[in-house]
């Protein structure tokens, strides 16, 4: 792939487009550093020295935790908290007083008497049988290595103070490298590890941040600082690009911002099909502030919760819970929520519940199996969302359902929740609306059971997909065998669909899917009334749906239905668009 | 020195915030203050880490001690923490 280019190497790299976009930007490489301690000793003479060189490096560790926290400003206060935690850590007596005797009494070099009194406390704190001490036992690895990097003379990498624009490069985003992204300054991200449907794409996609995955090695090829021409439109970046490529970046992306703002312009309108069939749009949220005017959408078709639970150091409360969806609520003034409960495992942990290491953790105790698993963490958040539910449009939505045991159990512990809210006279909505994703195979193909049993139900497009196509959406290697156009997945939607329709329970798709135009108009040709995507996804997908009629999208999606493949598919869909302006 | 006997009331125990509440509670007083959980060695409970390694949950019965010139007052704010629960 490399190609010599007078002195300095041309190169060219390829990976799979996941959001849309052109940039010529600098890298920036983002690798987290491991810390390198060898158990050695120095000599008795030293000893001073040494014990000052720690005391100053623990100064600085809290001096630049200090930073961290203020850096974050009023609107992170949960993040901050974790910061001053770790403070707090480093003001600790005993953890502090062991080291320093580790170093005067036993001459242990300082970096490796903070690795060996820091882990013993963490052993001993990881015995604890509680999941709240299995917190700060992460909490004081995460001080440890803060030390040791200080020691070892290392700079902090930082993505959310970042000095100009860049291209992020990096082996993989995890959510807590990515809960502070510096926007204004990440103008691309690179990434080795990633599908087109892991975090950091996802993320991109929403802050409209252009982006390929599955890009290998981009970490050991690209030196920090060198000139980067991303085009994640072609699923491309070239380092070190000669003048003419630079251009072309630059027009790729004028032609990208002057089609968002030609879609702009039906932001403000219903969505409907061009002869004004009604097709209700929803909003994707992970939090409780989003940005989307409420004139824009219908109703918000996925609350994730998750990010209650991923940015303290210990379970939300109930408390804690009631204030967050009280808060959602009053933001969609009326328009209905539906609000996913806990989904963990899978691709996402919680570092603090220590939850055992699984060989497949996607066919693993997730989502609703794991909230069934664990009755406490269930009903605290059922009874925070039903005490919520009477202050707007809550609806209950469960993740990850694959039977009808699994809906009769969920709805059992649902009536749980609610009579323990009656024995304290405990106000809430009891008739509540019950519904659940549609994600695992077994249950769409049993979905007019389901049906009759929910008060409505949304196809989870990406897990669907993975479920149904046998491969893993975090696994680049497998790309092409993750086929969200295959037509197993096509007549799969297409029996949900017509299967909820028939008993007259709304059905909707909240997965990446619906916020494709392409997609949302043969999602809408095979049913679908209601979609639900980011914010950020609106405008194109009301656009593309005002230039069709009903008639020619339930004929284009009869069409592909014929099809063998997805590659014809996704040919036809093409033509289909390109003819239609879609 | 002073010692007091009494029972952790709150729900999460001497975990967490509770936890450090304690420590910093027990580091504005000059003298060497420890708890001893039943049958347990007395700790440090000037150290968050060290209450948290010692798992102290809900119902234990503990004992407080203080040593040096401030040992009354210590003992006094200390417990009264524990006694009302740690606000929860």
């Amino acid at each position: 792939m490399a190609e010599k280019d007078g002195k300095l190497q041309r190169i060219v790299l390829t990976g799979n487009p996941v959001s849309d976009g052109a940039v010529v930007a600098r890298a920036y490489i983002y690798e987290p550093w491991e810390p390198d301690v060898l158990p050695t000793c120095f000599e008795p003479e030293k000893k001073q020295e040494k014990l000052d060189a720690f005391r100053r490096a623990a100064k600085q560790a809290k001096a630049e935790l200090t930073r961290l926290a203020e850096n974050l400003g009023p609107d992170f206060g949960d993040q901050a908290k974790i910061f001053l935690a770790h403070r707090e850590l480093l003001d600790d007596e005993e953890l502090m007083s062991e080291t320093e005797l580790a170093i005067t009494e036993a001459f242990w070099e300082p970096d490796a008497a903070v690795e060996k009194v820091f882990t013993s406390f963490t052993e001993m704190l990881s015995q604890v049988d509680d999941p709240l001490i299995a917190a700060r036992a992460a909490d004081l690895q995460d001080v440890k290595k803060r030390l040791q990097r200080i020691y070892q003379g290392r700079e902090e990498q930082n993505l959310s103070k970042l000095e100009n624009d860049v291209i992020l490069v990096a082996r993989d985003l995890m959510p807590s490298d990515t809960a502070g992204l510096d926007r204004r300054h990440v103008k691309g991200i690179i990434t080795e590890a990633g599908g087109t449907n892991s975090h950091s794409a996802i993320l991109a996609r929403s802050f409209q941040i252009p982006a390929i995955s599955g890009v290998v090695n981009a970490v050991r090829i690209i030196p920090q600082n060198t000139l980067l021409a991303l085009d994640a439109v072609k699923g491309q970046a070239i380092l070190r690009p000669r003048q003419e490529e630079i251009d072309a970046c630059v027009r790729s992306q004028n032609i990208l911002l002057s089609r968002r703002r030609a879609q702009a312009q039906y932001l403000g309108r219903p969505g409907a099909t061009r002869d004004g069939i009604s097709i209700d749009l929803g909003i994707n949220i992970g939090s409780c502030k989003f940005e989307a005017s409420e004139n824009y959408y219908d109703f918000i078709g996925l609350f994730r919760t998750e990010f209650l639970y991923m940015e303290g150091l210990c379970l939300p409360t109930e408390e804690e819970q009631l204030t967050a969806y009280t808060k959602v609520l009053e933001q969609a003034n009326g328009k209905a929520v539906t609000l996913r409960t806990l989904d963990i495992g899978g691709d996402k942990n919680l570092p603090y519940m220590d939850l055992p290491r699984e060989d497949n953790p996607f066919l693993g105790n997730r989502a609703l199996r794991l909230c069934l698993s664990r009755p406490d963490i269930f009903q605290t958040q059922l009874r925070a969302a039903l005490r919520a539910s009477h202050r707007g449009k809550l609806q209950l939505m469960f993740p990850m359902v694959g039977g009808m045991e699994d809906i009769y159990r969920a709805k059992a512990c649902v009536r749980a929740a609610m009579e323990q809210l009656d024995a304290k006279g405990i106000p809430y909505n009891p008739h509540i609306r019950i519904g659940i994703m549609i994600e695992i195979p077994s249950i769409a193909l049993m979905a007019d059971l389901a049906a009759a049993e929910v008060d409505f139900a949304s196809v989870g497009s990406n897990d669907l997909t993975q479920y149904v196509s046998a491969a893993d959406r975090m696994n680049p290697a497998v790309g092409p065998y993750y086929q969200n156009y295959s037509p197993a997945m096509l007549r799969l939607l297409e029996t949900v669909f017509s299967a909820f329709t028939a008993q007259d329970k709304p059905i909707s798709v909240c997965g990446e899917m619906a916020g494709d135009p392409k997609a949302a108009v043969l999602l809408t040709g095979l049913g679908a009334r209601k979609l639900s995507m980011n914010p950020a996804s609106l405008a194109g997908v009301k656009a593309a749906l005002a230039r069709v009629s009903l008639k020619e999208a339930q004929d284009l999606a009869r069409q592909c239905l014929g099809m063998r493949t997805q590659k014809e598919i996704l040919e036809h869909l093409s033509a289909f668009t390109a003819e239609a302006e879609v | 020195m002073v010692t007091k006997k009494l029972e952790i009331i709150n729900k999460t125990g001497l975990h967490a915030r509770p936890a450090s509440d304690f420590a910093l509670t027990a580091k504005q007083y000059s003298s060497k203050v420890t708890i001893c959980r039943e049958g347990g060695l007395p700790v440090n409970a000037k150290s968050v880490v060290r209450l948290l390694t010692e798992g102290i949950g809900q119902g234990t019965i503990v004992e407080i001690a203080a040593e040096g010139e401030d040992e009354e007052d210590a003992l006094k704010a200390l417990c009264a923490m524990v006694e009302s629960g740690f606000g929860e």
